[in-house]
């Protein structure tokens, strides 16, 4: 049933126990698309039966409230239990979007969702405005090299999904009192397939979508051997390990850990760019990331235009003495 | 391991979605309309196969282009009024530069005008003729290598392999395995372009080849958006000059397209002796001249792209057909290297092979067209057109006034010249060890704004490929590279490829190797065609990897 105020739903996601880093850009983005609709955002958490304490850290956002889906099907993920639940919701509440976070998990379900419900997912959209009434969704195109301008045609609901980093988490408004939680039924059957234990690759797996602090080497560091010292600073910070292509193609770290066009997008609070020329596919990989930290000897890398901070140096110089003073900076307090 | 394959039978395979294929596979789909209530037998459309390597029709398609239109207003009649064409030309003139001025030819010297003939993209052409080709029945298997050629008794290919999908870099199979088709066929017809993989295994094994070896040049072209009026739609322009050096051939080009966009570019020929020769820098240098600088001031590089080019005319043409195969196209070397126009051939070839075909299935003797296409080829407007400029390129063996004057020679007398046929030695022949050779410089600090890196420009050709797959680019001994070529040419794959895919790496041990960036490959070929102990073999990667040729 359709109300009087337009509704837009985000999906939260989460694993083992804690919120995505992106939901909250997801809800970012929500709550910059329903401002002009004057919309009324809600986050829609699907979770097992028992409560988890998650509603209630989507409840601090600045919401209309808080969709708690809890069914026993939903305990683990499985696109075919997510796809029946959000349908179910989507069709009750009949929002005017519906938006997610562009997460391999968001693309595992959300375009069987999308096709459900007779409509297309727009995915990995990088801006999303509205004018003249109309929708309109930004997304790239030929690894970044063009911006897609496409209008969604008229009908609700639109599924959006916003590419990892396009918004800033941080941007998602609080709220000064908790929104209220709604329980909201669903009943999704039980998943045909049930899913085994979440595969843990051998230890190097690694989401460098969710590192915080990324420090990444380039061809600068010349040998195999040197990573150790990339590693120490990486250890120091308390951050992943990244590489650009050429490391990760002489097999001296595993293509999990490549950044760039042809490796992972990621947008960390920081990221340390360490004998990395800056050649526009590695920059494509990391360009949003929100402080920008290079460490080249050649004055003239591209990477130092992109840079918030750089410095032209010898690494084998420059990565030590940062290691002894983010140290001595962590140990004084 | 041997490997289950599934096998199909066609009555035609053609390999290639460019003019040339696409106008085979257009004109067979005319032909079995007009015939098919009369002659109902002929084969059904779906036993014709068209394979593409791209990932869409036209995605490995790139040319300057000036299209003569003879052979479309023979294959589409009113395609004027629907084809995308960029503009008619407009004006054309040609320009000798030296390193600070150009200067204009009084005359444009009659190869190069081009009154009647239209600007094109040979992207958006070909995806046009694509479309029509679809809209009359027939399919485009994109995505889709041809592999390996099947050989039965006695060299007669039967049939074409397509390319396995899902191997990983060891030669593994990954859980998206797919083993490649065998297509079996009384007839393939190899449309590749320059340098085609299946054709130079063909040739190969065949031992075939023309008069002459077969030459090239490298084009290195870039599409630029300019603030209106700088390059109005339909100027051609040709230059000649700075900044190829005297003793090697290469020309530039600059073309107004529509929408305030500009297509420019050089072409090098691939006979050069200097070791170190560089034609994507020599490209870059190019626009740095006042004259093109001042046409790109203020715009932007939109997208970049390399490719080949035969360029040993008529008498570098290898036969034409044999027991079960033809040549239509660049891959048959059709290509009018004083015009610099072989598209129009290549559509014109397209459409003799559907003639012979289709005649060959009426009397039901395919094995026939081996004989009566290049019967057709001979009698017809290409031979006529190659055979005046049978002598062009050769002529410019010792550079470029020699090959003015021996072309001006030709000229006079009906391509004869000084001595016909002229014979030429293949390019990668020609070029000399590093101690012997003439050196030029080819050093260029990219500013990347006008000019740009190797890497910088292949990020904008769209070039992608699976990464996790066997490398296209087969070495086949590394330790020429590292050994002797390093002291013999200073390994000129650094220089020859404008995509850097090859580069000498410092190893462990303190000494250089041979290292391959297969995904940034454009599939231009040159490396294949210039290695000068022809050790490299480009073979397709896995179908839909490669450039993204949008525009070009």
């Amino acid at each position: 049933m359709a109300s009087e105020h337009a509704t837009v739903l985000v999906v939260a996601e989460h694993r083992g126990g804690k919120l995505s880093a992106a939901t909250a850009e997801a809800i970012a983005a929500a709550q910059q698309l329903a401002a002009p609709w004057q919309a009324a955002v809600h986050a829609v958490l699907l979770e097992g039966a028992a409560e988890s304490g998650l509603a209630a850290q989507l409840a601090r956002y600045q919401l209309a409230g808080v969709l708690a889906a809890r069914h026993p099907a939903l305990a683990e993920y499985t696109p075919e239990a997510y796809t029946q639940a959000l349908q179910e919701i989507v069709s009750r509440r009949q929002p005017r979007a519906v938006l997610f976070a562009h997460s391999y998990q968001t693309r595992d379900f959300a375009p069987r969702l999308a096709t459900r419900m007779a409509r297309a997912l727009f995915g990995d959209l990088t801006a999303l405005r509205v004018e003249d009434g109309r929708l309109t969704v930004s997304r790239p195109m030929f690894q970044g090299r063009l911006a897609a301008d496409l209008v969604v045609p008229g009908e609700a609901p639109a599924f959006l999904s916003v590419q990892i980093g396009a918004f800033r988490a941080d941007r998602a408004a609080l709220a000064a009192a908790p929104a209220p939680i709604a329980a909201e039924m669903v009943a999704p059957a039980a998943p045909a397939a049930a899913p085994e234990a979440p595969f843990q690759e051998a230890k190097q797996a690694v989401d460098l979508t969710q590192a915080a602090i990324i420090v990444s080497a380039g061809r600068g560091i010349k040998e195999a051997k040197n990573l150790d010292l990339i590693r120490a600073l990486a250890d120091a910070l308390g951050g992943e390990v990244a590489a650009s292509r050429p490391i990760c193609d002489s097999g001296w770290l595993p293509m999990d850990r490549q950044v760039g066009s042809s490796g992972q997008t990621v947008a960390p609070k920081l990221y340390l760019a360490v004998g990395i020329s800056g050649a526009i596919q590695h920059l494509v990989g990391m360009k949003s990331s929100r402080a920008i930290v290079a460490i080249n000897k050649d004055r003239e890398a591209p990477i130092f235009e992109i840079a918030d901070y750089g410095v032209v140096g010898d690494l084998f110089e420059v990565v030590p003495a940062l290691i002894e003073a983010v140290k001595a900076a962590k140990a004084g307090g | 391991m041997t490997t289950e394959r599934p096998s199909l039978e066609a009555a035609v395979v053609i390999v290639g979605a460019g003019p040339a294929g696409l106008a085979c596979g257009l004109r067979l789909a005319q032909l079995l309309d007009e015939h098919r209530e009369r002659e109902p037998r002929l084969p059904a459309k779906d036993s014709i196969f068209i394979l593409e390597k791209g990932r869409e029709t036209g995605a490995h398609l790139l040319s300057g282009a000036v299209l003569d239109p003879s052979a479309l207003d023979r294959l589409l009649p009113g395609w004027r009024e629907r084809a995308p064409i960029e503009a008619a030309v407009a004006d054309d003139a040609a320009f000798f530069l030296t390193s600070r001025r150009a200067l204009r030819f009084p005359i444009t010297p009659p190869p190069l005008r081009n009154h009647g003939n239209y600007v094109v993209s040979l992207n958006r052409l070909g995806k046009w003729l694509g479309e029509q080709v679809e809209a009359a029945g027939l399919t485009i298997f994109t995505a889709t290598a041809g592999a390996r050629l099947l050989f039965g008794e006695r060299h007669a290919v039967i049939g074409v392999r397509t390319d396995d999908k899902g191997v990983d870099r060891r030669g593994e199979r990954k859980a998206n395995f797919e083993p490649g088709y065998d297509l079996k066929t009384p007839l393939v017809v190899l449309a590749e372009g320059p340098r085609g993989s299946l054709t130079k295994q063909l040739l190969g094994r065949l031992g075939l080849a023309g008069p002459n070896p077969q030459l090239y040049a490298l084009g290195v072209k870039e599409i630029w958006s300019v603030p209106a009026g700088r390059m109005p739609p339909g100027r051609v322009w040709h230059t000649m000059g700075w900044p190829v050096p005297r003793s090697m051939y290469g020309g530039g080009w600059i073309y107004g397209l529509a929408g305030h966009r500009v297509s420019l570019g050089l072409v090098t020929g691939l006979e050069y002796h200097d070791p170190g020769a560089d034609p994507h820098v020599l490209f870059q240098r190019f626009k740095t001249h006042p004259f093109v600088r001042r046409i790109l001031a203020g715009g932007e590089m939109i997208r970049y792209g390399a490719k080949t080019v035969p360029m040993g005319g008529y008498y570098s043409q290898p036969p034409a057909a044999g027991a079960g195969w033809m040549l239509i196209g660049d891959a048959a070397g059709l290509v009018n290297s004083q015009r610099l126009k072989g598209i129009h051939l290549a559509i014109h070839s397209g459409m003799l092979a559907a003639e012979a075909i289709f005649d060959s299935w009426r009397t039901g003797d395919p094995a026939a067209v081996a004989r009566t296409y290049p019967e057709r080829v001979a009698a017809g407007a290409i031979r006529r057109e190659l055979w005046t400029v049978r002598n062009f390129h050769q002529g410019f063996e010792r550079g470029l006034f020699a090959g003015l004057l021996n072309g001006a020679a030709q000229m006079l007398t009906g391509g004869r010249g000084w001595r016909d046929p002229m014979l030429a030695r293949a390019g990668h022949l020609r070029m000399q060890k590093l101690q012997a050779a003439p050196r030029h410089d080819w050093s260029l600090q990219p500013d990347e704004q006008l000019t740009f890196s190797k890497i910088t420009d292949v990020y904008h050709s769209g070039t992608r490929h699976e990464e996790d797959q066997p490398p296209h680019l087969i070495i086949h001994d590394t330790d020429i590279c590292n050994t002797r070529c390093i002291v013999e040419y200073g390994n000129p794959c650094q220089h020859f490829c404008p995509a850097q895919v090859y580069e000498m790496l410092p190893a462990e041990d303190g000494t250089k190797r041979i290292h391959v960036n297969a995904s940034n490959c454009v599939h231009c070929k040159t490396c294949d065609i210039q290695d000068p102990y022809e050790i490299i073999t480009w073979v397709p990667p896995e179908g839909g990897g490669g450039p993204n040729y949008e525009g070009m």
